[in-house]
This record gives C-alpha cells, structure tokens and sequence, in this order.
C-alpha cells in the first residue's frame, strides 16, 4: 500500500468556497441582464407560439403536430439526458465529472419545457380506439385513453425527479449559501438546506440519496423514451414494427445531451471564468463519451436498417421509404452526415478532444444532427397518420407522401421559444446555486494528489467505499 | 442538570481526529459527540463512529406498495372490462408491465424522497451550537453533554489542538 501524506486542505476549501459562492451575483460586467431578458423575451414568444398552436391547429390535424412532437422528442434528449453526465460517472465512481455534475444536473429544471410542451401533445395524440376499431399499440385492451394519462404522470414525474436529484446534490450547497451569502440566497438557502450541518449522518445519507436519485432520473428517464418514442411515432405508421427503434431513439438522446453539457460546460468556463475549477480533462472525458454515443448512432442505425434492407417485404420496404429514402431522403442524409459521419471524422484527433472550443463545435453539429434526426423520425409519423390508414396493415409504397411539410412560424416560434425557457430556468438557478458543485470541488481537493512514482509523478484519486 | 452544546473547531483532519479519541477517553458517549465537516470525508476518517443508514428500506417499501397497487388496478380493470385483443388471455402480464413499472417506480421515488427527510434529520431544528467556517474547510467537533462535564470537554478539546472552543447551553 502507497501511503500517500496527509496535508491541511482548509486554504483550498476556503479558496474554492471564495471563488464559486460570488459566481451566484457577479453580473458578468452587464452582459447577464441582457442574456437574461433576451431568453425571457424568446420564452414568452415560445408560449405565444405555443397557444396559437393550439387555437388555429388544433387536436384533429395531426399532421400540424409533426414539428411539436419532434421538439418534445429532441428536448427530451437535449434536456432530460443531459443529467446522465453527472449521474453515470458518479454511480462509477470517477473523478472527472465532479466539476460537471453540477451544470448537468441542472439541465433537469430545463425538463419544464418539456413538461409545459408534452400537455398539448397528449390530447393530440389518438386514442386506442380509432373509429370504433382498436388501433395497434403497446397498451392492448387498455381504457382507450391510458397512454394519455399514464405518459402525462411520467413526463411529470420525470421533471420531478429531476428536480428532487438537484436539491439532493445542492443540499450541501445550499447549506453554503447560508452561510456565506446575504440576503434573499442567505434566507434562501436556509430555507432549502434543512439545517445541513455536515454530520457524518447526513453525509452518508447524502451518497445514498444521490445514487438512488440518479438511478431513478436514469431509469425513468429510459422508460419516457421508449413509451415517447413509441406512442408519438411508431404507433401512427401501420406496420411500422422496430423492436431496436425505442433504445436508439434513448442512445441518441444520450447523445445530444453529452454535446448539450460540452456547449454549457464552455459557455460557463469562458463567461463565468472557471478556468481554475473546470479543466481539459473534464472536456477531454467528455469528448470521449461523446466519441463513443457518435458510434451508437450508426451501431443502433445499422442494426435495424439491416433487417429491413434483407427483409425487403413490402412493410419492410415501407418503412425504409418512411426513414430513409422517402420523402425525408434529405433530411436523413443531413442526420447520417451530422449525427455520425462529420462528427466521428472530427472527434477521432486528438487536439480536437483537447480543445474545449473544438468540442463545442462538434457538439453544435451534432445538436444539429439531433434536430434533423427528429425531424425525420416524428414529421412524417404525423403527417401519414389518419383514421383509415392507421387500421391498415401497411402503408402501400404509393400513398406515401412525395414531399416534406416544411415547418410553419409557430414551429419555429415554439422551438427557439422553449429552448430559451430552459436555459431561462437554468440561468435563474444559477442565481443561487453556484455552477460548479462547492462540495465536490472540496471532495475533489480531499481525494486527489500528484504523488511520485517512481521517476515520474502521478495524478493518484482516493476511492474511500 | 442543564445540558450544553459545545463545538471544537480544528483546520486539520489529524487534531479532529484526536478530540475524538480524548473525548472517548474522558468518558463521553459516542452517541453524543459528532464530526461536523463541509466536505465529504471518507467514512471513518477521523475514527468516529460510523452510522449505518436505512435508506434503502423506503424505496424498497415504495417500489411494493407501487407494485401492488398496479397490479390491482391493472388486473381489476381487465376482469371488469374483459376485451379478449388478440386471442391472448384477460390477464396477460405483458399488457400490464407498461403501467407496472410506473407505479413502482414513481411510488419508489416518493417514499425516497420522504426517506431522505427521515434519514438526514431533516429539518434540523436543533442545530446546537454551529460555525459557518466549517463550510470554508473548518472542522468542527461537535458534543452534547451536561454543564458539570464542560471543563473536562474543554480540556479534551484544548488539549487535542482545539482552534477555538464555541458552546451554549439548552
């Protein structure tokens, strides 16, 4: 066993508390007001967008709800995934993600978007029995507005669980905050830590919540996924029949959500200088990860396009003109090139995944890639649905449609508006609860050290359990 | 006999530890002295008692209260509404799982969350005597005894390498 010396860590503790809690009021030189009104102003667009969405469309139009529903899907990617940065390597025990967990975790309060958008969509949504005849589903004999009610609860109780995973992760934050701040943040922060005082107790009550937490948020977060992707679109094509299309629509959502917490891993670093605490290796792991969920697109991609190809029965060749080489042709090649091709030819040199502007490039790509992808996925789920075809069989190859709806202004409305509210929300938080996690970055000084090895020196983490 | 709350605070792990050790020596209870720190320290680390949380019972209580719950009204609404979908059987298990998992899983969380509250002892009212340099890096060593014993606690304090020695009575 190495006996590595114990030293007095209280200058840097003190150091990191110093530094992080003023992050909570610096007004990045004026700037933030005007970030912060600009990202109100696109909210309150979105929800404008949003309610005439629902006034001039309507529930019966289903095709006008192709775009609403691949913003649902891509923001529970963008969004809800985003958490799974902090939550895996946390539950693995690594040290890299401790300056991350924080700016992931907080992407759960973005889950609101997506909460405030999937209402609408549920009453969009047919139910079981469509004209007297019970459509296909998941839900088989299920009362005919299950999926409805039961998807509702678990879109909720998912932002939910979100939210019960960051004040578990802040607590020791928040406690904090009451000690070294003033005013509204002081009272605040009070109020939410609950008397925290750091007993050995509390502590250890502390590591277990959160890796229950984590592993609920991940659990139920799969499950939304796969009843999401499921019932919003596979359902609405007859004869679409995809056993791996629910867990790609999940990797892939793992995927936009680590380009996600890169790009705000960035901003935060540059704009709220945390140099000292943020460093390469966080954007070096991370690029890694990203690396590995470019692969699964194409791995999950290939797997069921392979069986489809080989298959060529007519629902097989429908289904590869619904995804593929039908009337979304150009948006599928824009997702191939920029959900894999461009991002994995970027990702695989070194310096790129060395470079935290880099990464950020690639990770706008790839969201980029995320957005096309939904597109093709939900667009034209919606748009071939109606209440004839949905009893067929299949779709026969020519009464799919030639051309693509383009999106109208309330698409784009409710698209830019609602990703604003997200980072509106998360923008608020950080008003209070300090971007990097105080807490950790003090576990992170207790349990690392160079040490020397022999005629080099090494960088040696403590895993205490 | 009025009881006291007092508090040692050290900038090292090593004196923490030490004040433990002296405080056991003098006699006092180790369920009634504690290590107050802002930073998770692994377990033991300053030789202290280490308590063993019940947290996983509360979710394990949620998940079959969920469970059963499903069950029933997965179950019921099937035998009351018999719809016979695709030759398969009134009961399948399959057309349940959906619903199952749900409710197990959101009726874990809940009792989770009310688990942490119960585990954490949160809110804690009585927070006895506290020093927020203890969320700078401070250690703090934190013991409950009653006011004939405070001599004998500061001298375990002070002679472990005690900064500073902050109590108040209750």
């Amino acid at each position: 066993m190495i006996e590595v010396p114990v030293t007095n860590n209280t200058e840097k503790f003190n150091s990191a508390t110093n530094s992080l809690v003023p992050t909570t009021k610096e007004s990045l030189s004026g700037k933030f007001k005007l970030i912060f009104g600009i990202f109100g102003v696109l909210s309150v667009i979105g929800i404008i967008s949003l309610i005439l969405k629902i006034t001039t469309v309507g529930f019966e139009t289903k095709s006008g709800w192709g775009y609403y529903a691949a913003i649902v899907s891509l923001l529970l990617g963008v969004f809800g995934t985003a958490p799974m940065v902090a939550i895996a390597p946390t539950i693995a025990k690594a040290d890299w993600h401790r300056p991350v967990s924080r700016i992931a975790t907080m992407f759960t309060l973005a889950g609101i978007s997506t909460s405030i958008l999937a209402i609408p969509l549920i009453f969009a949504l047919p139910p079981l029995v469509v004209d007297g005849i019970r459509r296909r589903s998941i839900w088989f004999d299920a009362n005919i507005y299950t999926p409805h009610v039961f998807f509702g609860i678990a879109v909720i109780g998912l932002f939910f669980i979100g939210l019960a995973l960051l004040w578990v992760t802040s607590i020791p934050d928040l406690s904090i905050m009451r000690d070294h701040s003033s005013g509204w943040r002081q009272r605040l922060g009070k109020s939410l830590s609950r008397g925290f005082i750091g007993t050995e107790r509390q502590w250890i009550s502390l590591r277990a919540r959160i890796g229950m937490m984590g592993t609920f948020y991940f659990m139920f977060l799969i499950f939304v996924h796969i009843i999401y992707s499921i019932c919003f679109s596979l359902e609405l094509v007859a004869g679409w029949k995809d056993a791996i299309y629910p867990m790609y629509h999940a990797a892939t959502g793992i995927q936009s959500g680590v380009a996600t917490v890169i790009i705000g891993l960035f901003l935060f670093r540059k704009y709220w200088n945390l140099e000292d605490h943020i460093g390469i290796d966080q954007f070096w792991a991370l690029s890694k990860l990203m690396f590995a969920t470019t692969i699964f697109w194409f791995y999950f991609f290939i797997c069921a396009f392979m069986i489809f190809w080989y298959g060529k029965s007519a629902i097989n060749e429908m289904t590869i003109a619904i995804l593929v080489n039908g009337p979304y042709m150009p948006i599928f090649i824009g997702t191939l090139l920029l959900s894999f091709i461009v991002p994995w030819w970027i990702i695989i040199w070194n310096p790129v995944r060395y470079s935290p502007a880099m990464l950020s490039v690639v990770a706008a790509i790839v969201l980029i890639g995320s957005i096309l992808d939904r597109i093709r996925l939900y667009v034209i789920s919606w748009q071939v649905y109606s209440d004839e075809m949905i009893h067929k069989r299949y779709i026969p190859l020519d009464e799919i449609p030639e051309n693509m709806i383009a999106p109208n202004l309330l698409d784009i409305g409710i698209f830019i508006g609602f990703i604003s509210l997200g980072i509106f929300a998360i923008l608020l938080t950080t008003r209070l609860i300090p971007v990097v996690s105080i807490w950790e970055r003090h576990q992170s000084i207790l349990l690392t050290r160079h040490i020397k090895f022999h005629r080099t020196e090494v960088y040696a983490v403590g895993k205490p359990d | 006999m009025s009881k006291i709350s007092m508090l040692g605070l050290y900038d090292n792990p090593d004196s923490a530890a030490d004040a433990l050790d002296a405080l056991s020596e003098a006699g006092f209870d180790s369920n009634n002295f504690d290590v107050l720190t802002g930073t998770p320290y692994p377990e033991g680390a300053f030789g202290e008692h280490v308590p063993q949380h019940r947290l996983f019972r509360f979710p394990l209580f949620g998940a079959i209260v969920g469970l059963t719950l499903s069950v029933f009204l997965t179950s019921t609404t099937q035998i009351v509404y018999p719809l016979v979908t695709g030759g398969k059987p009134i009961l399948s298990i399959f057309a349940m799982l959906v619903i199952m998992y749900e409710m197990t899983m959101l009726s874990a969380v809940i009792t989770t969350v009310i688990g942490i509250l119960f585990e954490s002892r949160l809110p804690n009212i009585s927070m006895n005597v506290y020093d927020t340099r203890i969320t700078e890096g401070l250690i703090g060593v934190s013991l409950v005894c009653t006011s004939d014993k405070k001599e004998t606690a500061e001298r375990a304090f002070n002679g472990s390498g005690a900064m500073e020695i902050k109590s108040s009575g209750r």
